[in-house]
C-alpha cells in the first residue's frame, strides 16, 4: 500500500531567532508570520522542500504589496495547508483505514498465528506421537531383532546339533560301511573257499564216479568172465558127469565083465588047460578095474577139487580186486586226511571268526548277520538322507531369517534416521515456533505500545501514523517468513503423512511376507511329498484309466521265432517225404507192372532168408557142441598125455592188448596151489612168475629149462617127472 | 529339422519327435545289450551321441524296434504320448523283472500354435549321452538275470488314440510289486522332456524266500 503521506518530517529544534515559516505542505508545521531576517545560517542541506515557500515568504516582506503577496501568499499558503490538512485527514482517515485493516489484519495474522501455533502444538503432539510410535516401532524392531538374534542362536545351536548328530552319523555310517565291506569280503572269502571246495569235491565225487564206473565195468567184466568160467566149468561138470556116467557104466560094464569073468572062472576052475593066460586076463582086467575105479576116484577129487578151486577162484579174484582198489585209493586216503585237517583248521579259524562276530552263533547267522547290517546301512544311509534334507530346510530356513534379520535391520536403520530426521524437524519447528513466539510477542508489544500510543496520543496521527507504517513494514517483512513457515508446516505434514504410510506398507509387506514365506513353505513340502509319490507310482506304473490307455505293440519276435522253428522243420520234413516220394516213384517208375510180382518175390525171399537164418542158427549151435566135445576129448587127451590139466583164459592187459593165458596144473601135484602160468601172445609164450614158481626150487628149474634154455616142454617134463617121483615115493 | 545359428538351433516338434523316437530305439538296443536279453555276438557297434553304441543285428529285433520308433515318432507329433516302457520278463514263468520306464512330457503350446523352439544340439547331445551312460552302468547295481528272458514294450497314451493295426490295447500295464526305483537324468528338447526311471524287482525279498 503506498501511502501518500510524506517522509515524516523531524520536529525541529526551538531556535532562539524566530523564523517566519511558511506553511509547508505538512500538516505538522505551525505557520507564523515573523520579520524577514536573514538566517543565521543558510544551509542549503537543511533545506527542505517545505523551507521554500518560507522562504518565497520571507521574500514577500515589508511592502504592501509584499503583505498582499505575503497575505495572498498566506491565503495560498492557508489554502494548500487546508488543502494539505485535508490530504493529511484523508490520509490519515486512510491511514486510520490502513491501521484498522492492519489491525485487522493482525487480528487475523494473530489468528493465524494461534492457528498457526495450535496447529504446531498439534503437530508438535503428534510428532512427539510419531515419535513415541517410532520409538515404540524401533524397541519393537529391536525386541524382534533379539527375538531373532535369540532364534537365530537356537538355530545355529540347533544347526551345530544337527552337524555333531550328521557327523556322527556319518561316522556310523562310515564305520558300518567299513565293517559291512569287512564282512562281504569275508564273505566273498568264504564263498570264494565254499567255492573251491566243492569244486574240489565235486572233482573228487568225478573221480569217485570214474573209479566207481571203472570198477563197475571191471566188476562187470570179472563178472561176466565168472559167468563164462562157470558155464565153461558147467559144461566141464557135465562132462565130466557123462565122463563120469561113462566110467560109471564102464565101471558096472567091468563089474559085469568082471562078474562074468568070476563065472567064466569058476566055470574054467575046472578046465586045466593055460590057467596063466586067464590068470593074467583076470589081473589085467583087475588092474583095469582098479586103473578104472582110481581114475573114478580122481574124477570125483577132480569134481570137489574143481568146484573148490572155482570157488577159492571167486575168493582169490574178490580179493584181489578188493585189493587193487584200496591200494588204488590209500593215495588218496591221505590226501583225504590231509583235505580233512585243512578244512578242519579252517572250520576252527571260521569258528573262531564267527565268535569274533556279535549276534552271530552259526553259519547261517552270518548272512542274517549281513543282510541285518546292509539293512541298518541302507536305514542309515535313509536317516542321514533325512537328516540332510533337513538340515538343508534348517539352513534355507537359516538363511530366510538372515535375510528377514538384514532386512529388519536395515528398516529399523531407515526407521532410526526418519526418527533423528523427523526430531530435527521437530527442533527445526520448535525453533521456528520459538522465533514466531518470540514474534508474536514482539508484534503484541509493538500493538501493546501502539495501543497505548494512541489512546495516549489521540490525535497524534503521525506517530500512530508511524507507529502503523512501522508495524505494517515489519508485518511485510514478517509475511514471507510465515508463508515459509506455513510451506514449511504443510510439507512436514505430507512428509509425516506419507512416512506413515510407508511404515504401515512397510508393516502390512512384512505380514503379508512373512505368510507368503510359511505358505511357500507349505506348498514346497506339500509339493516334494507329492512328487515323492507320483515318482513312485511312474516307478510302479500305475496310470489313470480316464486319461491314459496302454497299447502293447504284437510281438512278432517270439511268434516268428516259434513260427519259423516250425515253418523249417515242416519245410525238412516235407523235403524228405519228398524224396521218399521221388525214390517210391521212380522205383515204381521202374518196375512199372511188375510191382505186385516185385513184392511177392520180396516176401518170398523174405521167407527164404528166414528159413536160411534158422538152418545157420542150428548148424552153428551143432557146431559148438560138437567143437565142445572135440575140445573136451582133446583136453583130456592131453592131460593124459602130457600129464598137465590145461585152462585157457583170456585177459587185458592194463594196456588194452588182449593175452591169452594158459594154467597149467600137474595130475601128480600134491594141492592146488601147484600151478604154472603161462601168457600166449602173437606166438610168444612167457612163465608168470606166481607162488609156486617164485619158491626155490621151482625158480631154479624156471631159470635153467626156461630162461637158459628157452625150453618151455623141458621144464614142464622134468617138473612132471619130479612130481611123479614125489607122488611115487609118498 | 534343426539349422544352426549362431548359439542355438530351431528345434521343430517333428525334429523333436524325430530326436525323441531314435533316443528310444537307441536306448531299447542298449538295456536290451547290457541286460544279456539276446547275446553279445547278435549286437554291432556304431558310433553315435559320442559314444560306442550297440545295434542288434537280429533281423527280427531290428524291425521291430523300427515299425516301434515310427509309430512312437508319429504319437510325438500329435502329442498322444504320454510314455514309453521297455519290461523285461523272464521267458519261462513270465514274471515282470525289470521296467525302464520313459515318461514324456509335451509343450501343448507348440502341438497347437506350431511354434518352434529353440535349444543348442550339443546340448541335447549331451543329456542324452549322460542317459546312456547311466543305462551302461546300471549292471553294477540291477540283479544278475540268471534266466532266459524276454523283452515288451508298452506305450501310454492318451484315451482318444486310435489303436494302430499292429497294436492292442493291453489291461495289463505289466507292474512290480514292491519294486526298487532308480531314476536316471532326463534330457529336454524345449518341446519334449523325456524321463528315465528303471525299477526292478526288490533282491530282498528273494534272500527272504532263502532265508
Amino acid at each position: 500500500m503506498m501511502l501518500r503521506t510524506p517522509v515524516p518530517k523531524r520536529a525541529r529544534p526551538i531556535e532562539p531567532a524566530p523564523i517566519i515559516e511558511s506553511p509547508p505542505t505538512g500538516s505538522d508545521h505551525h505557520r507564523q508570520l515573523a520579520i524577514y531576517e536573514d538566517p543565521p545560517s543558510a544551509d542549503p542541506a537543511r533545506r527542505e522542500p517545505s523551507h521554500e515557500p518560507l522562504q518565497q515568504s520571507e521574500h514577500m516582506l515589508c511592502t504592501y504589496q509584499c503583505r498582499q503577496m505575503v497575505k495572498a501568499d498566506f491565503l495560498d499558503a492557508l489554502s494548500n495547508a487546508e488543502k494539505q490538512v485535508q490530504d493529511y485527514q484523508s490520509q490519515l482517515a486512510e491511514l486510520s483505514d490502513n491501521f484498522r485493516k492492519a489491525d485487522e489484519e493482525r487480528k487475523t495474522f494473530r489468528e493465524k498465528l494461534s492457528y498457526a501455533e495450535q496447529e504446531l502444538a498439534a503437530a508438535k503432539g503428534r510428532e512427539q506421537a510419531l515419535h513415541d510410535q517410532l520409538l515404540k516401532e524401533v524397541n519393537d524392531s529391536h525386541e524382534r531383532l533379539k527375538k531373532e538374534l535369540e532364534s537365530s542362536a537356537k538355530l545355529q545351536t540347533k544347526l551345530e546339533n544337527e552337524q555333531n548328530l550328521r557327523k556322527k552319523a556319518e561316522s556310523t555310517a562310515a564305520s558300518a560301511e567299513d565293517k559291512a565291506r569287512e564282512l562281504e569280503a569275508k564273505l566273498g572269502h568264504i564263498s570264494q573257499s565254499i567255492e573251491k571246495e566243492k569244486k574240489q569235491l565235486n572233482n573228487e565225487l568225478v573221480h569217485l564216479k570214474r573209479d566207481s564206473k571203472f570198477s563197475i565195468s571191471k566188476i562187470t567184466v570179472d563178472l561176466e568172465k565168472m559167468e563164462f568160467r562157470a558155464q565153461s566149468s558147467e559144461k566141464e561138470v557135465e562132462l565130466l558127469r557123462k565122463q563120469q556116467e561113462d566110467l560109471q557104466s564102464k565101471f558096472s560094464q567091468c563089474l559085469h565083465q568082471k562078474s562074468e569073468l568070476e563065472k567064466k572062472l569058476t566055470s574054467l576052475s575046472f578046465e586045466d588047460d593055460s590057467p596063466k593066460e586067464s590068470d593074467i586076463l583076470v589081473k589085467h582086467l583087475q588092474e583095469e578095474l582098479r586103473n578104472y575105479e582110481s581114475e573114478v576116484r580122481e574124477a570125483r577129487k577132480l569134481k570137489s577139487a574143481h568146484e573148490n578151486i572155482e570157488l577159492i577162484k571167486e575168493k582169490l579174484l574178490e580179493e584181489k580186486s578188493r585189493r587193487e582198489r584200496a591200494e588204488l585209493q590209500l593215495p588218496k586216503l591221505h590226501e583225504y586226511e590231509f583235505k580233512i585237517n585243512e578244512l578242519e583248521d579252517e572250520l576252527s579259524a571260521w569258528k573262531l571268526m564267527i565268535q569274533d562276530i556279535p549276534g552271530v552263533s552259526c553259519r547261517d547267522d552270518i548272512r542274517l548277520r549281513i543282510s541285518a547290517l546292509q539293512k541298518e546301512v541302507i536305514d542309515n544311509l535313509k536317516k542321514l538322507g533325512d537328516v540332510n534334507a533337513h538340515l538343508k530346510q534348517m539352513e534355507v530356513i537359516l538363511d530366510k531369517t538372515q535375510l528377514d534379520k538384514q532386512k529388519t535391520e536395515t528398516e529399523a536403520v531407515l526407521a532410526k534416521e526418519k526418527a533423528d530426521r523427523l526430531e530435527a524437524e521437530v527442533k527445526r519447528m520448535n525453533v521456528m515456533l520459538s522465533a514466531v513466539s518470540e514474534e508474536r510477542n514482539v508484534l503484541k508489544t509493538a500493538i501493546e505500545d501502539f495501543k497505548s500510543k494512541n489512546e495516549q496520543a489521540g490525535g497524534n496521527a503521525s506517530s500512530s501514523i508511524m507507529q502503523i507504517q512501522e508495524l505494517g513494514s515489519s508485518i511485510l517483512e514478517r509475511e514471507p517468513y510465515i508463508k515459509e513457515l506455513e510451506g514449511d508446516l504443510f510439507a512436514q505434514k505430507e512428509i509425516n503423512a506419507h512416512q506413515r504410510d510407508e511404515i504401515k506398507s512397510l508393516h502390512d509387506r512384512l505380514n503379508s511376507e512373512a505368510r507368503r514365506v510359511k505358505s511357500l513353505e507349505r506348498e514346497n513340502d506339500r509339493l516334494r511329498s507329492e512328487i515323492f509319490l507320483l515318482e513312485s507310482k511312474i516307478g510302479h506304473g500305475d496310470f489313470s484309466a480316464a486319461n491314459t490307455k496302454v497299447l502293447r505293440m504284437v510281438n512278432t519276435l517270439a511268434v516268428g521265432n516259434d513260427a519259423k522253428q516250425t515253418i523249417e522243420a515242416l519245410q525238412s520234413e516235407l523235403q524228405r517225404t519228398k524224396e521218399k516220394l521221388q525214390a517210391l516213384e521212380e522205383y515204381k517208375s521202374q518196375s512199372g507192372n511188375s510191382g505186385k510180382m516185385v513184392d511177392s518175390y520180396m516176401s518170398g525171399k523174405v521167407a527164404q532168408l528166414k528159413e536160411q537164418i534158422a538152418t545157420l542158427e542150428k548148424r552153428e549151435e551143432r557146431y559148438k557142441t560138437v567143437f565142445a566135445d572135440r575140445i573136451s576129448v582133446f583136453r583130456r587127451a592131453c592131460c593124459e598125455l602130457f600129464g598137465y590139466k590145461i585152462v585157457m583164459d583170456e585177459r587185458q592187459r592194463p594196456n588194452g592188448i588182449p593175452v591169452t593165458r594158459f594154467t597149467l596144473q600137474s595130475i601128480y601135484a600134491m594141492n592146488d596151489d601147484e600151478k604154472l602160468e603161462f601168457e600166449y601172445e602173437s606166438g610168444n609164450t612167457n612163465i608168470v612168475e606166481n607162488s609156486y614158481t617164485s619158491t626155490s626150487e621151482i625158480s631154479q628149474q624156471v631159470d635153467i629149462f626156461v630162461r637158459k634154455m628157452n625150453s618151455i616142454p623141458a621144464f614142464t617134463a622134468n617138473l612132471t617127472v619130479e612130481s611123479f617121483n614125489r607122488r611115487t615115493l609118498s | 529339422m534343426a539349422s544352426k545359428t549362431a548359439a542355438k538351433d530351431i528345434i521343430t516338434l517333428r525334429g523333436s519327435a524325430a530326436i525323441v523316437s531314435e533316443f528310444f530305439g537307441y536306448a531299447a538296443n542298449s538295456i536290451l545289450y547290457n541286460r544279456a536279453v539276446y547275446p553279445e555276438e547278435s549286437f554291432a557297434r556304431v558310433k553315435k551321441y559320442g559314444l560306442p553304441m550297440l545295434l542288434t543285428k537280429d533281423e527280427g529285433v531290428k524291425s521291430f524296434i523300427s515299425n516301434l520308433n515310427a509309430q512312437l515318432s508319429e504319437w510325438l507329433e500329435a502329442g498322444k504320448l504320454q510314455r514309453v516302457v521297455l519290461v523285461i520278463m523272464s521267458m519261462n514263468t513270465g514274471e515282470v523283472l525289470e521296467r525302464w520306464n520313459f515318461s514324456i512330457e509335451t509343450d501343448n503350446e507348440v502341438v497347437e500354435k506350431g511354434v518352434s523352439r529353440e535349444k543348442s544340439d550339443k546340448e541335447i547331445m549331451r543329456e542324452i549321452q549322460a542317459i546312456m551312460r547311466q543305462i551302461a552302468s546300471s549292471i553294477t547295481y540291477l540283479p544278475c538275470l540268471d534266466e532266459q528272458c524276454v523283452f515288451d514294450v508298452l506305450a501310454y497314451t492318451d484315451t482318444d488314440v486310435a489303436v494302430p493295426f499292429t497294436w492292442m490295447e493291453s489291461s495289463d500295464a505289466k507292474l512290480i510289486a514292491n519294486p526298487q526305483m532308480v531314476k536316471l537324468h532326463s534330457f529336454d528338447t524345449k518341446i519334449h522332456k523325456v524321463n528315465t526311471l528303471v525299477s526292478y524287482k526288490n533282491d530282498e525279498e528273494e534272500l527272504d524266500d532263502e532265508e
